[in-house]
């Protein structure tokens, strides 16, 4: 029914269980292609709060230096995926920096996808002190995602 | 056309301020400034919302006609200027309507709630500018058009800083300086110290507990985004130790000053502990003017405190890159540690300060732009209200218990109307001004002899006598203007800097970082306040 699939992760249990959904309609179907999309939130700009003491060389090597952990990050959280999941290496591996909703629906668009899959909302984990994430701690919103999709979104719970 | 769309904003602020001015100048808005009680600053209103609106339209006149370059105008003024605009005009409101109409309503609903909003939260201009700033980013987001200016506080805060160096004394810098720096040391290194020890306690990775423990023990997010790349911290760590010191902070800059005032700390000492234990080095400054907004001891002294936490900063990375190096085998040059995060902008303080030690915005004999004139003049003079209470003291007998030179000055006094030399002498401008400033240290001696409880004067002489002696101790012109500019400036960086402070960055707290944070932070604010309260007594500021 779907060619071109674009599953969008980052690590969190929702993304896991739309991840094993994926890869689980692509070792079905041979045909099928699906890209998986890994996005770098813009916001990490923000992040610098109301520091106002350092340099912009200071401000510059501290986006670079979170720039480059989070390739790093990405790199270990993909090598993850393709270890668990062998057919991955089937999979386009992708990243983009930019507003979540934004990048997905854009990226989605330009690769003429044709079903986006993401995973469910979770309850948070902000607080424990036992599992820490990749990245930020974000949340898209429906009301930003969906004026904005070019195809059908499949939510995987 | 799209240029035209692009400065509609500030074409619109530039001519709402120019109205507004026009407006002002005509004294229509007289009786909204007397209820507000902002009628004071009417000349004030009038100047600054001239030439802002003039400013606004002309740059964004410019900017419609031609497409921003890159040369230094561009970059510093008609690129930034929407942005500049809109931080002033909230400024503005803030300072003439905001703050005043927060005072009126606290004082209407202070029967109903029993105490005033406005006192127990220290919701005056600074602290309202803040979270005007906080909360336009978090609702509408900061507009387009004032993307680039907001970018601005940074740089006008730091300006505000390098003025405020003009209003030392060698005398309050030494002294200041020594305090600051056994606390300020004391603190940091033990805040950094117990932030590593907990780490280990609790077994966290070393880069976390690293970017932690110089985010707590130093300056704040600043000192986290110049140590994060330093210990190699990973994305969360960043994330959820920012979140944390963010979150930590602002809980600060609203507590601290109804603390202090509670404990009813001097200025001084509530500078010292601000600028001790609050984490970020704006909220600093905010505290300190949200516990003193009227006048700028209380900054004076946190910043002093916030500059030699500063200083502390590249010892803090080399310290923490040789701690995290010695596992890593990571290795890195005195220059991209040291030199790269040296604060410039204190060398600049420092010139300020140097300048005016010379004398050079206020004559030799001047102390930091202060000077005492007993020359006559009508501003010297006491008002006739208060004359008549010292006339009816006098008559009455209320000041027997003054020494005969302390009563020569009080009879002088109503003789005189203020306080001034021997109208004789007045030719021999040495002669006179020797009697005069004679005469005001022994009215200084009658307040001093009342406050001791050794003679008893009503409140309204004590006021008449504290006026006289207000009248004769001047400020330089530029001085004050300087100070009056700083103000603003603080105002400025501090609202653009509410503007960057992010619902999503500060909902990144939590984990260990969170944990450990609150210990470390609660402890550091504890054990300074008591340091504080029992370290500083003495220091006197002019």
């Amino acid at each position: 029914m779907f060619n071109n699939v674009l599953l969008c992760t980052h690590g969190t249990d929702g993304a896991k269980k739309a991840e094993a959904f994926a890869f689980k309609k692509l070792e079905a179907d041979p045909e099928l292609k699906v890209t998986m999309l890994t996005v770098l939130d813009e916001d990490w700009r923000q992040m610098t709060g109301d520091d106002w003491l350092n340099s912009n060389k200071t401000h510059t090597t501290f986006l670079d230096h979170v720039e480059n952990q989070m390739n790093e990050e990405i790199a270990e959280e993909w090598q993850r995926i393709k270890t668990s999941y062998p057919v991955a290496e089937r999979a386009k591996f992708l990243q983009r920096t930019g507003n979540i909703a934004e990048t997905i629906t854009k990226t989605a668009k330009e690769l003429g996808c044709d079903l986006i899959i993401i995973g469910s909302w979770r309850k948070s984990k902000k607080f424990s002190i036992h599992s820490t994430r990749m990245g930020l701690r974000t949340t898209m919103t429906n009301k930003d995602l969906h004026p904005l999709l070019p195809c059908p979104l499949l939510v995987v719970p | 056309m799209s240029q035209i769309k692009d400065q509609m904003p500030t074409l619109i602020m530039g001519g709402s301020l120019l109205i507004y001015g026009l407006i002002a100048k005509t004294g229509a808005l007289l009786p909204v400034a007397k209820y507000l009680h902002t009628h004071k600053t009417m000349d004030l209103q009038v100047t600054m919302t001239l030439i802002v609106g003039c400013i606004a339209i002309v740059g964004a006149l410019i900017n419609t006609t031609r497409k921003p370059g890159t040369s230094k105008l561009d970059t510093f003024v008609l690129r930034p200027l929407g942005g500049i605009v809109l931080i002033l005009v909230m400024a503005m409101a803030i300072r003439w309507y905001a703050e005043p109409l927060m005072k009126i309503i606290s004082k209407g609903l202070q029967p109903t709630l029993g105490f005033k909003i406005y006192k127990v939260l220290n919701l005056n201009y600074v602290v309202l500018g803040i979270l005007a700033g906080v909360l336009l980013t978090n609702t509408w987001g900061i507009p387009k058009f004032a993307g680039e200016g907001v970018k601005c506080a940074r740089f006008v805060l730091k300006m505000g800083v390098i003025m405020l160096g003009a209003r030392y004394s060698f005398a309050e810098l030494a002294k200041l300086g020594v305090y600051s720096v056994f606390l300020v040391g004391f603190f940091v290194l033990g805040t950094v110290f117990l932030v590593l020890w907990l780490g280990n306690l609790f077994k966290q990775p070393k880069s976390m507990t690293g970017v932690l423990s110089a985010g707590m023990g130093v300056c704040g997010v600043s000192a986290t985004v110049a140590v994060a790349p330093v210990v190699k911290a990973k994305s969360a760590e960043m994330a959820y130790t920012i979140g944390t010191i963010l979150s930590f902070g602002i809980i600060c800059m609203f507590v601290f000053p109804t603390i202090g005032k509670l404990a009813g700390m001097s200025p001084v000492q509530f500078g010292a502990w601000a600028g001790t234990g609050i984490l970020n080095s704006a909220q600093v400054a905010a505290a300190a003017l949200a516990f003193n907004a009227v006048d700028i001891e209380t900054l004076k002294v946190a910043e002093i405190f916030n500059i030699t936490r500063v200083l502390f900063l590249p010892i803090i990375v080399l310290v923490l890159a040789t701690w995290f190096g010695k596992e890593t085998g990571q290795k890195l040059s005195f220059k991209s540690v040291v030199i790269d995060k040296f604060p410039v902008f204190i060398i600049g303080f420092l010139i300020l300060f140097f300048m005016s030690s010379v004398g050079l915005f206020s004559p030799p004999s001047h102390y930091k732009g202060k000077y005492i004139d007993v020359s006559y003049n009508d501003r010297s003079q006491v008002t006739p209200e208060e004359w008549e209470v010292l006339n009816t003291a006098m008559a009455a007998g209320e000041f027997s218990g003054l020494t005969p030179t302390q009563l020569e000055a009080v009879t002088n006094l109503v003789e005189q109307h203020q306080i001034a030399g021997n109208f004789e002498d007045r030719a021999d401008k040495k002669a006179f001004d020797k009697a005069g400033r004679a005469r005001m240290t022994q009215l200084q001696g009658v307040l001093a002899a009342a406050k001791a409880k050794q003679i008893t004067l009503s409140a309204d002489v004590k006021a008449a006598i504290k006026h006289a002696v207000k009248q004769v101790k001047k400020k330089s012109k530029t001085v004050v203007t300087l100070t009056d500019f700083m103000i603003w400036f603080f105002a400025f960086g501090l609202i653009g800097l509410g503007m960057q402070i992010t619902k999503k960055a500060i909902t990144q707290a939590g984990g260990w970082p969170i944990v450990m944070g609150v210990i470390a932070g609660i402890t550091k604010a504890t054990l300074s306040f008591f340091v504080v309260l029992w370290l500083i007594k003495d220091v006197v500021l002019n």
